[in-house]
């Protein structure tokens, strides 16, 4: 049966902004999967709000739907989502809106949580729930509506391989059950055993298929390989003895029994699930979280402490296009270069460098959202600072700024810089020296399978 | 500026999100700064922003309502009922005044005399709870008047910075708030 | 007969929120009260209303809130008042001004008491009783993103400290970098709410938000374990 057909459907948020979606054509029946992919910034999210119907501006074209037909929507951010603090009130939302009386409420919620396999009691607190455990229960949230079409935005994204497996379960079994799925997603190849049906995005035109996304970069020999090694090359600038990591007032998060060292000129990664503990480690190294508990850790010959070093020490958080407000992207590059007092012309050369003169006059807002990482790393990088920790930088990229990344961070590290980026997937890659997991309540260093390992 | 269309539910989030922050700050540098007066500085930003952003009669005082309640929820400022008229009071005071003026006036211009306006409904609103306990009404007057001293410097400095942020805004695209 | 048993179950079935709720509704009224009373009554009646003040002054410090902001707050009224009265009236009126005071201080305890005593999402509701659905909804999205948007405010602020921006606690004591905060701190914070405030906005949307005029209220007395 036929839910939702698209036919030449064109789409922009204002005529003077560019057109996010072409002459789009798609039809979705019961029990079928859908996936669109493509690269980020490419209006599969617009697509995706189009067709479930809340999208508040017009458009061209025509949407044919189902006349009972009731979507679910599943977002990328629990945060915006998550709007009650119980699983049962939560569940229970969208029955308020509708009205149903409380009493029809309770076997609806139950169904709808087992559906999902979120076998919990219903005053169960959300936040003390894993990000894999939210997105069932925002998927949850939606089936209690019992939509015959749901929606899901770049899962893949946010959850650690556990996290993904079990929702492959989920998703199997609703398909089953004869639901419709549309899942955007520029990771296609996580979800291959449920989707049937493959789309790409890429400039506002749908097409069958799917975008690639090369999630093991290119190996590409580096010309500054053969250049004779610095003396600064090896110097410890990061060390810590063992320790044991933990907030005040709560129990341990984890344990590190031998310590770590960072070198100059290294690239090491830091791999662990969601809420173990890495991003809380790299602000504690950057100073940024400090803690009564005084941790054995010395950064740049110093106890960490907010501010102290400068340029020096260079920390890109996620979600890096928090940081940008200046008017014009080279502007943005040389705050940082202006407060401390460094040549303001590396910010155009970094910017020429990475082939990305062309935007230095444009708000960092209009940006895509791979090109507004890439300029907040960029913008560290000018700094050139000797010790550089990056928190998930990787995260929904695509293969076009996936390889700039590298280039930064292959070009810094040969000039001495020591660099920690953590993961929730272990990162391919030649560039990087060593990976350190977290797993398990423990940090240790992990062996990783190399050929020739790329020491700066 | 006047819509008749009620505020859609992505604009009341974003007031009742601009009230909460302000709240949140309020009690922040309360701690901090120990400075009396400072949280007109920040009712003043707020204020002047919602009505920049939304730009219709009502989103000022839909702000200050909801400021007002949080603040009492969250026990910021001693909570209290009196809480609740120590945000609302300004904000229809800037809500009613902006009605007065017309919209080919300066954006700056705009932004103070509604701060002003804001400094003086906040400092009646002390002067009401003064009157109200019977103090005598020229001690009550001094106060008044030290209060919108204080108060107005802060007002105006809050107000100043609205304009170049609204242009920011609005130079980003960040305005069409589909967008996101 | 059947009326009366499903009545009885009912009452029983009313979960601990519900209740909760109501006192917080009750203890609200108590508030709204005395804080009249300490305006309206005559200066005589002060003394018995103070007493009953004092009564939750020790429930409120018996429950850890601290009285230092109440009594920061009763000495600064207390010394303008005091001085602007002694020179304006002289000795013989210090009394006066004192009383003015003590009503001022007599209205704010009972604000202060209801705090501590129940919980900000108890209070928000209570309030948002009496307001139409759509803002009710926003009072209760908007505390209960405080805490992410407070951490949002700091992470931006450290991002924007470690980029070297001049806002650091010692530098703001030069308002020159006053601006140098909205435009760094401030105004990264207000595009997050603009983004907030639309995602959440489709995010109950998806979920029929609006659609009934009345929408009615989830229980969640029961365990999920049948």
């Amino acid at each position: 049966m036929k839910l939702l057909a698209l036919e030449g459907v064109s789409f922009n948020y204002g005529s003077q902004l560019p057109t996010v979606l072409q002459e789009v054509n798609l039809a979705i029946g019961t029990g079928q999967c859908h996936c669109v992919s493509g690269p980020t910034g490419s209006g599969k999210s617009s697509l995706l709000n189009l067709l479930a119907g809340v999208l508040n501006r017009p458009h061209e074209g025509d949407i044919w739907r189902y006349p009972q037909l009731v979507t679910g929507l599943v977002m990328q951010d629990p945060q915006t989502q998550l709007l009650r603090q119980t699983v049962g009130a939560e569940v229970a939302f969208a029955l308020e809106n509708l009205g149903i009386p409380a009493e029809k409420m309770l076997p609806k919620v139950q169904l709808a949580l087992r559906r999902v396999g979120l076998y919990l009691r219903l005053d169960t607190q959300v936040s003390t729930l894993s990000l894999g455990q939210k997105y069932r229960l925002m998927i949850a949230a939606q089936l209690v509506c019992e939509p015959h079409l749901l929606l899901l935005d770049e899962p893949w994204a946010q959850l650690d391989d556990h996290g993904v497996s079990e929702l492959l379960v989920v998703l199997r079994n609703l398909i089953q059950d004869g639901m419709a799925l549309v899942l955007v997603e520029h990771n296609a190849a996580a979800f291959a055993e449920i989707i049937q049906h493959y789309w790409q995005l890429e400039v506002g035109k749908l097409s069958e298929g799917i975008y690639t996304v090369n999630d093991a970069p290119q190996v590409e020999a580096p010309a500054w390989r053969n250049q004779p090694k610095f003396e600064h090359l090896g110097k410890v600038l990061v060390s810590a003895e063992a320790f044991d990591f933990g907030f005040d007032a709560c129990p341990m998060l984890f344990a590190c029994p031998q310590g770590f060292q960072l070198q100059a000129g290294e690239i090491v990664t830091l791999v662990g699930d969601n809420g173990s503990g890495k991003t809380s480690l790299l602000k504690t190294i950057a100073g940024v979280l400090s803690s009564r508990q005084r941790l054995p850790l010395k950064v740049l010959g110093r106890r960490p402490k907010l501010g102290i070093y400068g340029a020096e020490l260079g920390l890109l958080m996620q979600r890096p296009s928090r940081q940008l407000f200046e008017t014009s992207v080279l502007a943005e590059m040389q705050f940082s270069l202006r407060r401390f007092e460094l040549p303001k012309e590396r910010a155009a050369q970094m910017l020429d460098e990475l082939d990305l003169f062309s935007l230095a006059q444009l708000s960092p807002h209009k940006l895509s959202y791979g090109q507004q990482h890439l300029i907040a790393l960029a913008s560290l990088a000018c700094l050139r600072p000797k010790v550089l920790l990056l928190d998930d930088p990787l995260a929904g990229m695509d293969k076009h700024y996936y390889g700039k990344v590298w280039y930064l961070l292959k070009r810094l590290s040969s000039q001495g810089c020591a660099i920690l980026l953590s993961s929730h997937r272990s990162i391919e890659h030649s560039a990087v020296s060593r990976q350190l997991s977290l797993r398990n309540g423990l940090l240790v260093e992990e062996l990783i399978e190399t050929g020739e390992r790329y020491v700066g | 500026m006047t819509k008749k269309i009620p505020l859609s539910l992505q604009d009341s989030l974003f007031v009742g999100f601009c009230a909460t922050l302000l709240v949140a700050l309020t009690g922040m540098l309360r701690l901090k700064l120990g400075l009396s007066g400072h949280s007109m500085f920040l009712m003043s930003f707020f204020y002047l922003i919602c009505y920049g952003v939304l730009g219709r009669f009502g989103s000022m005082t839909a702000c200050g309502a909801i400021a007002g309640i949080v603040a009492m929820a969250l026990g910021v400022g001693k909570g209290g009922p009196m809480i609740l008229l120590k945000f609302a009071l300004p904000a229809i005071a800037m809500d009613l005044v902006a009605l007065l003026l017309p919209l080919s006036m300066n954006l700056h211009w705009r932004c103070v005399i509604l701060g002003i306006a804001g400094c003086i409904a906040w400092a009646g609103k002390v002067a009401l709870t003064n009157v109200l306990a019977g103090m005598a009404l020229d001690v009550v007057l001094i106060q008044w008047g030290l209060s919108v001293l204080k108060g107005g410097f802060f007002a105006t400095l809050g107000a100043l910075l609205v304009p170049p942020v609204l242009t920011r805004l609005k130079a980003h695209d960040l305005l069409h708030r589909d967008k996101f | 007969m059947w009326a009366s048993c499903r009545r009885l179950r009912a009452l029983r079935h009313w979960s601990y929120e519900r209740r909760e709720t109501a006192l917080c509704a009750l203890s609200l009224l108590l508030v709204c009260v005395l804080s009249a009373c300490a305006f309206v009554l005559p200066a005589a009646l002060l003394l018995p209303l103070a007493g009953l003040n004092g009564l939750l002054v020790i429930h409120g410090l018996l429950r850890r809130g601290s009285i230092w902001g109440v009594l920061k707050l009763g000495l600064v009224q207390l010394s303008i008042t005091l001085s602007l009265y002694l020179i304006l009236y002289g000795v013989e009126h210090l009394a006066q001004g004192a009383v003015v005071v003590a009503r001022i201080i007599l209205a704010t305890i009972p604000g202060w008491w209801l705090c501590i005593t129940a919980a900000p999402e108890r209070i928000g509701e209570v309030l948002s009783a009496f307001l139409p659905t759509k803002w009710a909804f926003v009072v209760a999205a908007s505390l209960s993103l405080l805490p992410y948007m407070a951490d949002e405010i700091r992470e931006i602020y450290q991002i924007q400290c470690l980029r070297g921006a001049r806002i650091t606690p010692k530098a703001l004591r030069n308002p020159k970098n006053w601006s140098e905060l909205v435009y760094c701190v401030l105004f990264p914070v207000l595009i997050q709410l603009l983004k907030l405030s639309r995602q959440m906005a489709v995010a109950a949307q998806s979920r029929h938000f609006g659609l009934a005029q009345r929408p009615t209220h989830w229980h969640s007395s029961r365990d999920k374990n049948d």
